[in-house]
């Protein structure tokens, strides 16, 4: 992406390796588009920090304080000397004007962020917690960018707090559904992977849970 | 390469919920209808598009299954962009942009507030709490500069709050043991019990589970603790009162299980083969077969238990798991010395 950027010098930001850019919870009224180094996105759940992605120069984070005034949703922390430009709903029309590219990565990022959101939806509005659990393997899969897993068994880099977390669930209530699948040969759990034995059998038993869609 | 000018007859469909496609539409005159299904109640929805409308982005875009029908009402013409077409087109028009960016803005902020609401078992924590919690958090896990980071932030943002004291005193303490013991290392601390660290509560399952699901489970967790005859038992029991025909036909597979495993090798090819009879749609069908081969494994009969081995090679792909469990029992039953 070419992207005209030396006129945004004056937005630039410096950071060491391992500060804290924002965390959960603080107002945030700015974004930021990555020039150099990395940039690690956590959450603390319960007592852990969970990693829930790194991001590599030229992506943008922060970006949904550009909707409203909300607190941010996760933590950002420099995971090298990091370079950014810093951007508020002030000069962020400015940006746009000036770079339709950072608009479209933007428009991008947004669509993205309304699937996922409506994916999560369809999975919280069902009711049978094991369909639920089902239907987050579902959309782990859709989203699985390799695409290189055909046919019914299928391969799952996550963990039972991921699924837990997807599924709006206590992760207790989570490992009780999992260990039944378990016990169904349904699924089998390995330290790195969990590993679905028959996808398409769960999207049969999701669809038969889903309310009134399609009829 | 230029967008492609289109028509579409009164009726026809310009594309269905489900397609996957990079096709991007902006309507040039006629009357084209999106139909969608509400995510929550499933109900149909239909939203007109306009003249000078662009259709189709944002699963263009994402690259994921159109989440709406494209029905043409009257006779319509449209342009059709591929994704990199309209990304050209629309890079020299940021004001389009910018009008798309506030229409999904407005659309995420939406969506984001129905999953909130359904988010009943993540705790609600309001955000001066929510700070405070995450700067303890990195006390207690002795990350000095991360929590002076964050009481910092708290104090900025809530001079006079409810935890303004205590940020006030974690902090010095955290700049303190920064400097006496070093990041990572000093005292142990516990987080005092406060609302920013209570447990979720717990939901219970809205689908209680029948009685005799309960007794399956409980037979299969005897069945997990080795106690093989205590759960044939359970799985007896559970079979023969025929209750549910799921739980029937489970608890029927794992006797078959159960026998094998207390060595009970001629029970288990009987009450295997009696099963499949009974049930050829088993949903476990190549698992049944597998046991009834190591049951003849078990007996010494290789020969028999080659003959189950194989059939469940011809029955599968080589990335069904049991295919690995399989070629493993035929390399031992080979090294065997007969």
């Amino acid at each position: 992406m070419n992207l005209n950027l030396a006129a945004f010098e004056r937005f630039a930001v410096k950071f060491q390796k391992g500060d804290i850019i924002f965390v959960e919870y603080e107002p945030g009224d700015s974004f930021y588009l990555i020039q150099s180094g990395r940039v690690q996105i956590s959450k603390i759940m319960g007592n852990i920090e969970k990693t829930l992605d790194i991001l590599y120069p030229g992506e943008i984070f922060g970006e949904m304080a550009i909707l409203e005034e909300a607190p941010r949703s996760a933590n950002a922390i420099a995971l090298d000397n990091v370079k950014a430009l810093e951007f508020n709903r002030a000069n962020f029309e400015i940006l746009m004007r000036g770079n339709p590219a950072i608009a479209l990565k933007l428009l991008k990022l947004f669509t993205k962020r309304i699937y996922d959101q409506r994916r999560r939806f369809m999975i919280l509005t069902l009711e049978d917690v094991q369909a639920r659990v089902m239907d987050v393997f579902l959309m782990l899969a859709e989203t699985d960018a390799s695409g290189q897993q055909e046919g019914e068994k299928h391969e799952f880099k996550t963990t039972i707090e991921d699924i837990a977390h997807w599924a709006g669930l206590p992760t207790e209530k989570c490992k009780e559904v999992i260990n039944h699948f378990i016990n169904q040969h349904r699924i089998e759990v390995e330290p790195d992977k969990i590993i679905v034995k028959n996808l398409n059998e769960f999207a049969r038993f999701v669809n038969s849970r889903r309310k009134s869609i399609g009829m | 390469m230029a967008p492609k000018a289109m028509t579409f007859k009164a009726n026809s469909v310009i594309y269905f919920k489900g397609d996957i496609s990079d096709k991007i539409y902006i309507l040039k005159s006629g009357k084209v209808s999106m139909s969608s299904e509400d995510i929550e109640t499933g109900q149909e929805v239909r939203d007109l598009i306009q003249t000078g409308e662009f259709f189709g982005v944002k699963s263009a875009l994402g690259r994921y299954p159109r989440e709406e029908s494209a029905l043409v009402l009257n006779d319509a013409e449209v342009l059709q962009f591929t994704v990199p077409e309209f990304e050209q087109f629309i890079g020299q028009n940021t004001r389009v942009i910018m009008k798309m960016l506030k229409v999904f803005s407005n659309q995420l902020r939406r969506i984001h507030a129905r999953v909130s609401s359904l988010l009943v078992t993540e705790e609600k924590t309001d955000p001066e709490s929510g700070l405070f919690g995450i700067g303890q958090y990195y006390f207690s896990k002795k990350m000095y500069a991360e929590a002076v980071y964050v009481f910092r932030r708290y104090l900025t943002y809530y001079p006079s709050g409810k935890f303004a004291k205590e940020a006030a005193n974690k902090l010095s303490l955290a700049e303190q043991y920064a400097q006496k013991y070093g990041q990572g290392k000093g005292p142990s601390i516990s987080i005092s019990d406060d609302s920013s660290s209570a447990p979720m509560h717990q939901t219970t399952s809205r689908q209680e589970l029948s009685n005799v699901g309960k007794a399956y489970y409980n037979a299969v967790s005897l069945f997990g603790q080795n106690q093989f005859q205590e759960a044939l038992d359970e799985f007896k029991n559970i079979a023969e009162q025929k209750k549910d025909e799921e739980y029937t036909v489970k608890a029927l597979f794992e006797m078959g299980r159960c026998y094998f495993q207390l060595n009970q090798y001629d029970m288990a090819i009987r009450h295997f083969t009696s099963l499949i009879q009974k049930y050829p749609k088993l949903p476990d069908l190549r698992e049944a077969l597998f046991y009834i081969g190591q049951s003849y494994a078990g007996k010494n009969e290789a020969d028999r238990a080659m003959g189950f081995y194989t059939k469940i090679l011809s029955m599968t792909t080589d990335t069904d798991p049991i295919q690995r469990k399989v070629k493993q029992a035929i390399r031992l039953l080979e090294e065997k010395p007969r």
